[in-house]
């Protein structure tokens, strides 16, 4: 068991690479944070920040031409240091995972119960029947109506927020203390991205597992979240408690980002493309900050110097700017 | 699902009527079956009025095939003058001759095509990738003739100078001793299969690939799940659609394939008789086999879309 | 990179037809990058070349004719004089070799440029008119298809098929079907794009449409149909003629030599393997050469590389 404030996850110094023909692609450098028990940790970025690369390595997920290193402590194991069996016993039991879109994240010649109950089977010494009768249970928690008689239907059969229902109630399925979300909502209508949030919340509520929150969508990390932290090219740019971020951001990638937040009244933008420019390609990093041909504040250091991560003020704040003390407050910058 | 299938079936039946028609106009147009007779003409005139009646050859062209069709529908294929046995009774004999070769073939080249895409999908640019993916460009290169022979020379006379086993026969069927059945029977199925294998394992790779790098395979892992199980559970079930299909474009393959391997190693089937056949023209025995390799395609196309109904659970309801 | 070629070649023409429309200047370039890149493919290439050069300079070199008997030398073995020996009455085997693959070659080249031709014209006039025509074509590829080919083939060429030019038109009038139904695809997808879309609107013709502006990009995908037809083609022609219903001989094709030496396998195989390994290598080579190309064309392994 954990000792009382012992971190949940502990990931210090993540890498990952991918081995390609034009040389290494660095999609996660240098990243380091924790999670607590219990608690939201939401990640943001732009599409190709390395977010969902830090997701799957965390689950020893990621393709075959991946290079990783670093630790990730998890209830005193190190997840990356695990052998293959063991990781299997952890995945879908301890740390489980609901994918972006739900409409390819099943298999479509199985039904939804035998998915699910599969879930079940692999972790747990029970009968068929028990499983069975856990997973019709499970979608009866997700909400999915009439759940006996779903449970023996074909993902074909199901609505997209209805199968991603499906996939939280196989996730939960084994009471996990961590529940990764990657882009749970993006591929669901508004309408339906809500209900998915509220299910969220209401398992997590029932099974009290963090959950690690990957979104493009700041608009749903504001109800949702403990922490935030903000990836950039593959690296940390900010973390921080909610707060901290969205009143008090010490970055002016966040920044921009924030900015970026669609109105709720105006057209749904799925992407966060109101930053002009693009991010920089992840194969040969040049020296300065990465984010310096974008940055509205940028100063003569930036070309030549990567910021570090710095703690701000001794909080649980950090930030990766060489400006990150002598920003303008806030509050004058945003509308 | 049972539905659709009979409705494919039926619109392919007038289709193969036409192709019936057009194969009698074709034989009779481009071979003369009198042509044995004019040069004795007085003398056996019998014979070419017998013949004449036989074929109908007073009739116009474009009428005979309906005289042919007529006795058909009544069960009566003819007498094969090559073989000189009514149609019915060679169809049926080498029908299983050909069926001890093509069966086993078809069987060894999925299941063998089935464990190499595997194989090759799971070690992507492994070294024994490499060596399947360049086996599989040769086995593609051979024509069946070229294989069958190179088997032939190997096996059935370099093996016995240069070891002393007798293991392969060739020559056709003298037996009914199961052994030396056995062995004439091994080097033709293997030419047939590995005709088959190197196509299809080529595209089972490509398939299972796809699979494997689909995101609900990804959940599979995603849940604890067993590697194997995995594999051969989750990717294998939806690889295999795909293959289906293609093993139902197989099996007419499979009789093509079959002229030429039962030729090479004069095999007493279906095809070995084709040719002469042909030549001949020995029509009724033609027709035969037509109609034959028809209606076994029809239902082997049958049979695939309802295992192809069994195996994909979103075909039912579209 | 190889398992791209197996792939539905629908999808692949989808994807390069794609490629095609989204960026017509690098695409040409980054395909010739591709395919140089491509190592087989060059080796294909070359091992082509070579066989061809035999097979051209192989008859002007040696002092035989191909049709020469000499009844003092029959069935003899490799020699000085006759390197891949005699037949069975007496005629240069390296002589009948080498014209034999010129025949195949020819054969080969002529029913891929044959069916093109057939499979463009009523494949595009399927795409791009639609409605009873792509109705009649269509059930003309499926006769084509029900009918067993070895049945279709045997007979025409029985009756046709003596001499090489009759054998290459009855092969085009069967393997048209493939080029066909890849190049209705194609100019079908073509048919609603806005570059043909402004074309029409700007008052073209339908035949100026189809051959100004939609056939140029059909033939990206049907390069590859065409070089796997040419080995197609030889293995079939070779097919029939060992059957004994192809090229007649003393016509010598790769195929009619490996059909006359075959009563003599138990004693002699060198002599029937020898024609049959110069077809194994021609296709090799033409499915090197296809592979190459497909990748060239196809973007989505460009894609890969790229990220
Ligand atoms: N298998 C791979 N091979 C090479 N590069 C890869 C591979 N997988 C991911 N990448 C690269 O890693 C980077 C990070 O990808 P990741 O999927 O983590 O982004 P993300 O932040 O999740 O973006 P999104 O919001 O679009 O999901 C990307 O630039 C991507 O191109
Ligand atoms: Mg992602």
């Amino acid at each position: 068991m954990n000792a009382p404030g012992a971190a949940l996850l502990e990931v210090d110094g993540l890498n990952v690479g991918f081995k390609t023909s034009d040389g290494l692609v660095r999609a996660v450098t240098d990243v380091s944070f924790r999670i607590d028990p219990g608690e939201v940790l939401a990640v943001v970025g732009e599409s190709g920040s390395g977010k969902s690369v830090t997701a799957l390595a965390l689950m020893k997920l990621h393709p075959r031409s991946a290079v990783i290193s670093g630790t990730a402590m998890f209830d005193g194991v190190d997840l990356l240091a695990l052998g293959d069996a063991d990781m299997r016993a952890v995945r879908g039991n301890s740390i489980a995972m609901v994918f972006q879109d739900p409409m390819t994240a099943l298999n479509p010649v199985f039904t939804v119960g035998f998915q699910i109950s599969e879930a079940v089977l692999a972790h747990n010494d029970v009968t068929k029947k028990a499983a069975w009768a856990r997973t019709v249970e499970l979608l009866d928690l997700v909400g999915v109506p009439e759940p006996r008689q779903r449970a023996s239907q074909y993902p074909h059969e199901f609505s997209g927020g209805m199968r991603q229902r499906a996939m939280i109630a196989m996730a939960i399925s084994n009471d996990p203390k961590l529940l990764i979300a990657d882009e749970p909502t993006t591929a669901l209508d508004v309408t339906v991205q809500a209900q998915v949030m509220e299910v969220l919340r209401e398992v997590r509520k029932e099974t009290g597992a963090a959950m690690m929150l990957i979104t493009h969508d700041l608009g749903l990390v504001a109800g949702a979240a403990d922490r935030v932290q903000v990836m950039y090219a593959s690296r940390l740019f900010e973390a921080g408690a909610i707060d901290d971020i969205f009143y008090d951001s010490r970055n002016p990638y966040t920044r921009a980002l924030l900015g970026s937040i669609p109105q709720v009244d105006s057209e749904r933008t799925e992407r966060l493309l109101a930053i002009p420019g693009n991010p920089p390609s992840l194969l040969n990093p040049s020296p300065g900050c990465p984010f310096m041909p974008r940055c509205s504040e940028r100063v003569e250091r930036c070309t030549e110097e990567l910021p570090t991560l710095l703690e701000i003020r001794g909080r649980e704040h950090r930030s990766r700017c060489h400006l990150a003390q002598e920003l303008a407050p806030i509050s004058e910058v945003l509308p | 699902m049972f539905a659709y299938s009979i409705r494919r079936i039926l619109t392919t039946i007038p289709l193969l009527l036409v192709a019936l028609y057009l194969v009698y106009i074709g034989v009779s147009v481009t071979t003369d079956p009198l042509a044995e007779f004019r040069l004795c003409l007085p003398r056996c005139q019998e014979g070419y009025d017998r013949i004449v009646e036989l074929y109908n050859l007073d009739q116009s062209v474009f009428v005979r095939p309906f005289g042919w069709a007529a006795d058909a529908i009544t069960g009566d294929f003819g007498t094969s003058n090559v073989a000189g046995q009514p149609v019915s009774t060679v169809l049926w004999e080498r029908g299983i001759n050909s069926a001890m070769i093509a069966i086993p073939a078809f069987l060894l080249a999925a299941v063998l095509a089935l464990l190499l895409s595997v194989y090759s999908a799971r070690r992507q640019y492994s070294a024994g990738d490499y060596v399947l993916t360049g086996l599989s460009f040769f086995g593609i290169a051979f024509p069946a003739f070229v294989l069958g022979l190179v088997l032939q020379v190997i096996f059935a006379i370099k093996l016995p100078e240069w070891t002393g086993w007798k293991l392969f026969y060739t020559g056709g069927k003298r037996t009914d001793n199961i052994g030396e059945i056995i062995g004439t029977v091994t080097l033709p199925v293997v030419t047939l299969a590995t005709l088959f294998v190197a196509a299809d394992s080529r595209f089972g790779r490509a398939a299972m690939l796809e699979v494997i790098n689909s995101d609900f395979i990804r959940t599979a892992r995603a849940k604890g799940l067993s590697e194997r199980r995995v594999i051969w559970r989750h990717a294998l079930r939806n690889a295999l659609i795909p293959l289906v299909t293609l093993w139902a474009l197989n099996f007419s393959a499979l009789l093509g394939g079959s002229v030429i391997t039962e030729s090479v190693f004069s095999w007493p089937g279906l095809g070995q008789i084709l040719i002469p056949a042909l030549q001949r023209p020995d029509l009724d025995m033609v027709m035969g086999i037509v109609i034959f390799t028809a209606i076994i395609t029809v239902v082997f196309n049958l049979l695939a879309d309802l295992l192809y109904g069994v195996l994909d659970p979103r075909i039912r309801y579209d | 990179m190889t398992d791209s070629s197996t792939t539905k070649l629908e999808v692949d023409i989808a994807i390069a037809t794609e490629g095609l429309t989204a960026e017509p200047k690098s695409f040409g370039k980054l395909a010739r990058e591709r395919f140089f890149k491509h190592k087989l493919a060059i080796a294909g290439f070359i091992g082509l070349v070579l066989i061809a050069s035999i097979f051209v300079l192989g008859p002007w070199l040696s002092p035989w004719a191909f049709d020469e008997p000499n009844v003092l030398n029959r069935r003899a073995g490799p020699s000085r004089d006759h390197p891949f020996g005699t037949d069975t009455i007496g005629r240069d085997l390296f002589v009948r070799t080498t014209m034999g693959g010129r025949y195949s070659l020819t054969i080969g080249a002529l029913v891929a440029v044959l069916a093109t031709l057939i499979g463009t014209l009523l494949g595009s006039a399927a795409g791009f008119f639609g409605k009873w025509i792509d109705t009649v074509v269509s059930q003309l590829v499926n006769l084509v298809l029900v009918v067993p080919a070895i049945i279709v083939l045997s007979v025409v060429a029985l009756r046709f098929g003596a001499q090489p030019v009759g054998i290459a038109v009855v092969l085009a009038l069967l393997l048209w079907t493939r080029i066909a139904r890849v190049v209705r695809g194609v100019v079908m997808q073509f048919r609603e794009q806005e570059f043909v879309m402004a074309a029409r609107a700007a008052g073209a013709g339908s035949g100026r449409i189809l051959f100004r502006h939609i056939l140029p990009n059909v033939f990206g995908a049907v390069i590859v149909e065409i070089t796997l037809l040419i080995g197609l083609a030889i293995v079939l022609e070779s097919t029939l003629s060992f059957l004994g219903v192809g090229v007649k001989p003393p016509t010598p094709t790769l195929g009619n030599l490996v059909f006359q030496a075959k009563g003599d396998i138990n004693s002699d195989p060198i002599r029937v393997l020898l024609p049959g390994m110069f077809i194994v290598a021609i296709v090799l080579c033409v499915n090197f050469l296809g592979d190459g190309l497909r990748d060239a064309i196809d973007p989505r392994s460009r894609a890969d590389e790229k990220e």
